[in-house]
């Protein structure tokens, strides 16, 4: 049942994004593994997954949501102001497992949206820095006015022991980076592939692409991590929307290596 | 939500070429869910009232486009609404209306209308949305009234109204009929779109597609499961052609190009 | 181990009426020359020897739309909807009753799922022993559920002029206890066992192979052409779902009332048939192909149900089959599935071994796949859902 919670902060990010920091009743705590989701109730509308983008890290009792409008639901959320109520279920689904990547060279991949849940995870790693060996970040948008938490990854980028690098597929005039799509920014990081684990996250187009230069450059199958968007209904294993042949994106994901799906027809 | 009249969404209802079934389903709705006077304000509604007005946010079409003189009043609509929704099969699809596209013109003006037939400007029926842009349909001949319902509900709410976009046969099946193919007759349930509760089939009759075609239909199998149960191309041609000329002209002009 | 107990015939009305005073008693009766579940009044409205029904008695455990949840508007009041109604299933077919088994492992495993289990608890089942198959599609007998007669609550035989009684749980007893069934005497043992070798002399197998093979039969032939041509087939009109006693997806939808003060949120059967049902904001569509879409559902059936609860997802009731106007059933797929994949050795492939439905899923309980042992640690947690 979901739980009725209230929005106590919006931020827009872009035309198509907004953030919405999230705070539970009764003291209830999200208490989240990076990489889970939430089911969104808008109240009389319907249900949605959203990634929980704030890290447990961080937490404070609240959480944070990135939205992107693109339909029924999601237009109707983006209507909604600090005070309003929004219903919560979850959280649901495994997140990464990050005991996995102690003393690794993590490496961040996220195109467009696919920042939102990595960035419960990029914070996770920050604040638990001393576990982790390299921190990083590769970020492609399409445009720099489509560029999530800019503010962020300009912080990243001044960051010492955090390496940032983004990217667009098409720059303006202002743009002074990178231009490309984001598996472009591989080259540039020079990987220790034997103690690398990669974790992905974008569109379905995306991940093809990245996982082939990934095994080219010689990451390891099982250190390649990645996250999957299905249609959901239940997000508990039920309702069937979410498989993925025979795994439930819902309960055995999002998150998943590239072992476990890389025989199933259906993944990518 | 309610508010006074006057700070209610203000509804029109127009018709063009039908047989106003709909409307009279719109009626019947205004008798069972009284509370819908409380949510919006209907300014024009030839059928139950003479008033006419020409302020208005939701218009509400049922009928087909048939003559040039049509498209002039449709577009002013167009100008008029936020929100233009075709109401019934006529509106939706040309409805019964575009049985006559799939003959030549004349031979349907001189059956109508005799040795007059040169005196009228009429056309091929067509559907509101072949003449201007609609931002919703409430499919059927006439009418689902729980679905006209559904739909001001959703609009009310300033959303997108979606049709369910699964077969007849689902929503058959679930009352249990009997196939009507079992009785050794045909129904177009397997590529009409359900939400009429399968109306026809409940009454051991086949469902003729007044609801339009669901999304993505196997048409090629389906026209095999006719021709096996004696149905010749022709006949086929005509099942087809009650209500989903249109529909199925234009997936003829898809598939060949 | 069951208890025996043997009912007359000539008792059956009275011991109807006797469960209508506590239950709702629901049973098949004939309807436009098909069968259908439906509430009965007496006895003489069951026609306890049909074939099969359109529908299967799902409907009671799961109805086709249920309300989950009402709540206002604004965020408060949200309350949750427990519907049930005292209920006996009666004269449900084993094959059926397997199905349930299947539904009360998928909704107890895991996330619970408290509307279910509610309505489950309430639901008392009679099941009837089959005396022959119901249509040719059935192949009940190859998935091992056309004798099963202990699974229900209680199970009926008929012997002539009286039914033998396995009373199976405490749930049966209860629906025995004030009735006017008699003792099973040693008498009836060789009666009851000539009409079960009758019955098992009706029953032909009508898969080319065991049902422990179908498994591998299936992730075997994942990439055989043959579901192009089942895909070339399919009206993708979802009959074949809408009739299966363990499809088990669903909808969720929220709707608010006229006024926008209150709404509510219900759960509708779903079909993975349909063109929607894995489609995403953005118009992908990860399951578009139709033969995508049917192999999805014979893989579902026979291999991915069986890989997360440990049950099969058919129980062979032949129901898709009857119903589909395109004649794509079970036994033709699966058959020829096998005839290609097995298209040098058939002629020495003799089968022999009977085996009951525990066996195969006892065989395979080691199976399940390692990724639900990370699920299962994620359902200890306390979540506020
Ligand atoms: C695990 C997961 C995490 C996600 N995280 C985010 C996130 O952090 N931010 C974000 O903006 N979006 C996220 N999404 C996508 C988001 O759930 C969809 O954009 C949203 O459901 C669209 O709903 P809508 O009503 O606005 O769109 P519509 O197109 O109007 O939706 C129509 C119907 O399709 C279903 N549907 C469509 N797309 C999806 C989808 N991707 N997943 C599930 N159901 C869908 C909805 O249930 C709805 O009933 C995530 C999806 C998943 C599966
Ligand atoms: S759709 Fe049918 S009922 Fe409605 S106006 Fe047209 S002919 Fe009449
Ligand atoms: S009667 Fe028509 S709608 Fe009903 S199941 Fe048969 S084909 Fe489908
Ligand atoms: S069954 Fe078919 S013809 Fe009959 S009302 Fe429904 S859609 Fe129209
Ligand atoms: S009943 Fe037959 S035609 Fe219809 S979806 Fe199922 S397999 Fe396809
Ligand atoms: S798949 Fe067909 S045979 Fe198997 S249980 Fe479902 S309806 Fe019965
Ligand atoms: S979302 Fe329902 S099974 Fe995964």
């Amino acid at each position: 049942m979901p739980v009725p919670a209230r929005i106590t902060a919006v931020r827009t990010l872009t035309e198509l994004e907004k953030l919405y920091t999230i705070e539970l009743p009764y003291g209830l705590t999200l208490d989240h593994d990076p990489g889970q989701f939430v089911q969104v109730s808008l109240f009389g509308v319907g249900e949605a997954p959203i990634s929980i983008c704030s890290s447990p890290s961080r937490s404070n009792g609240l959480f944070e949501l990135c939205v992107r409008n693109v339909g029924d639901l999601t237009s109707k959320m983006h209507a909604l102001n600090v005070g309003d109520t929004l219903g919560i279920r979850g959280p649901f689904g495994r997140g990464f497992p990050m005991e996995r990547f102690r003393g690794k060279d993590v490496v961040f991949i996220a195109g467009g949206l696919g920042l939102a849940p990595l960035r419960s995870v990029i914070y996770e790693a920050i604040d638990h820095r001393e576990k982790y060996n390299r921190l990083v970040i590769l970020y492609g948008a399409r445009s720099p006015q489509e560029m999530l938490f800019r503010d962020e990854v300009n912080a990243f980028n001044w960051m010492d022991d955090v390496e940032m690098f983004s990217t667009v597929d098409r720059g303006d005039e202002k743009w002074r980076g990178h231009v490309g799509f984001v598996n472009s920014l591989l080259n540039q990081v020079h990987l220790n592939p034997h103690n690398t684990v990669a974790i992905v996250c974008g569109p379905p187009v995306m991940y093809q692409f990245i996982i082939d230069d990934l095994i080219r450059l010689g990451v390891a199958e099982h250190d390649i991590w990645l996250s999957f968007e299905r249609h959901m209904k239940c997000g508990v294993g039920k309702c069937g929307h979410c498989q993925i042949n025979h795994i439930y994106a819902c309960l055995d994901g999002p998150s998943l290596s590239y072992t476990e799906i890389k025989n199933l027809e259906e993944a990518l | 939500m309610s508010g006074t009249v006057n700070e209610l969404p203000r509804v029109a209802f127009f018709d063009f070429t039908s047989c106003e079934g709909c409307q009279l389903t719109v009626l019947d709705a205004l008798q069972t869910h009284p509370e819908l006077l409380k949510v919006v304000n209907i300014v024009e509604f030839r059928e139950a009232s003479s008033a006419r007005s020409e302020d208005y946010q939701i218009a509400f079409i049922e009928g087909s486009c048939t003559r040039p003189g049509d498209e002039e009043r449709l577009r002013k609509i167009r100008e008029t609404a936020v929100y233009v929704i075709a109401l019934g099969a006529c509106a939706h699809l040309g409805g019964i209306n575009a049985i006559r596209n799939r003959q030549p013109l004349l031979d349907v003006r001189q059956y109508v209308y005799g040795d007059k037939a040169e005196w009228y400007d009429t056309y091929p029926a067509r559907a509101i949305d072949q003449v201007i842009q609609v931002d919703a349909v409430i499919p059927g001949c006439p009418i689902d009234r729980d679905e006209f319902v559904r739909v001001v509900t959703v609009l009310l709410q300033g959303r997108q109204p979606k049709l369910p976009d699964y077969p007849m046969c689902i929503e058959c099946k679930l009352h249990e009929n009997i196939c009507v193919y079992e009785r050794g007759q045909v129904c177009l349930g397997p590529i009409t779109r359900a939400g009429c509760n399968a109306i026809c089939p409940a009454y051991g009759y086949g469902c003729e597609g007044c609801r339009g075609l669901v999304s993505a239909p196997n048409m090629e199998s389906f026209q095999e499961v006719l021709a096996q149960h004696g149905l010749s191309q022709a006949e086929i041609d005509e099942k087809l052609s009650l209500f989903l000329t249109n529909q199925t002209l234009l997936e003829k002009e898809l598939v060949h190009g | 181990m069951s208890n025996l107990k043997t009912i007359p015939k000539t008792a059956l009305n009275e011991w109807v009426q006797r469960l209508r005073r506590r239950f709702r008693v629901v049973g098949p009766r004939p309807k436009n020359g098909q069968f259908v579940f439906a509430e009965i009044e007496t006895a003489v409205e069951m026609a306890l020897d049909y074939p099969t029904t359109c529908m299967p008695p799902k409907k009671y455990l799961f109805p086709p739309q249920e309300t989950l949840l009402r709540y206002h508007l604004d965020g408060s009041h949200i309350q949750a909807v427990i519907e049930t109604e005292p209920t006996v299933i009666f004269g449900i077919h084993t094959c059926d009753v397997q199905a349930t088994r299947l539904f009360d492992q998928i909704f107890s495993q895991g996330f619970a799922d408290q509307h279910y289990r509610a309505r489950r608890e309430d639901i008392y089942l009679i099941s009837i022993e089959c005396m022959a198959p119901c249509t040719e599609h059935a192949y009940c007998h190859d998935m091992g559920t056309s004798h099963l007669p202990e699974a229900a609550d209680l199970h009926l035989t008929d012997v002539g002029q009286m039914y033998v009684v396995h009373v199976n749980t405490p749930k049966g007893e209860s629906l025995l206890a004030d009735t006017l069934a008699e003792p099973f005497t040693a008498d009836w043992q060789p009666i009851y066992d000539r009409v079960i070798a009758k019955k098992m002399e009706a029953f032909e197998k009508r898969l080319d192979f065991e049902v422990t093979e179908l498994k591998e039969l299936l992730r075997d032939g994942y990439s055989s052409p043959l579901w192009q041509d089942v895909g070339d087939d399919c009206l993708v009109c979802g009959m074949c779902t809408q009739v299966c006693p363990t499809c088990v997806c669903f909808n969720m939808e929220d709707e608010a009332d006229l006024t926008q003060t209150e709404g509510q949120r219900t759960r509708t059967w779903d079909s993975c048939q349909a063109t929607t049902f894995a489609l995403v904001a953005g118009g992908h569509n990860f399951r578009e192909a139709r033969m995508a879409r049917q192999r999805h559902r014979f893989m579902r059936k026979g291999k991915y149900m069986h890989d997360a609860y440990g049950l099969l997802g058919c129980v062979g009731c032949g129901r898709c089959g009857s119903t589909c106007l395109v004649n794509i059933t079970p036994i033709k797929v699966l058959n020829a599935l096998y005839q290609e994949q097995h298209a040098e050795q058939i002629e020495s492939d003799v089968p022999e071994m009977e085996l009951s439905y525990e066996d195969v899923t006892a065989r395979s309980a080691g199976v399940a796949v390692d990724l639900h042992a990370g699920a299962c640690e994620n359902n200890g947690r306390t979540h506020p859902h």
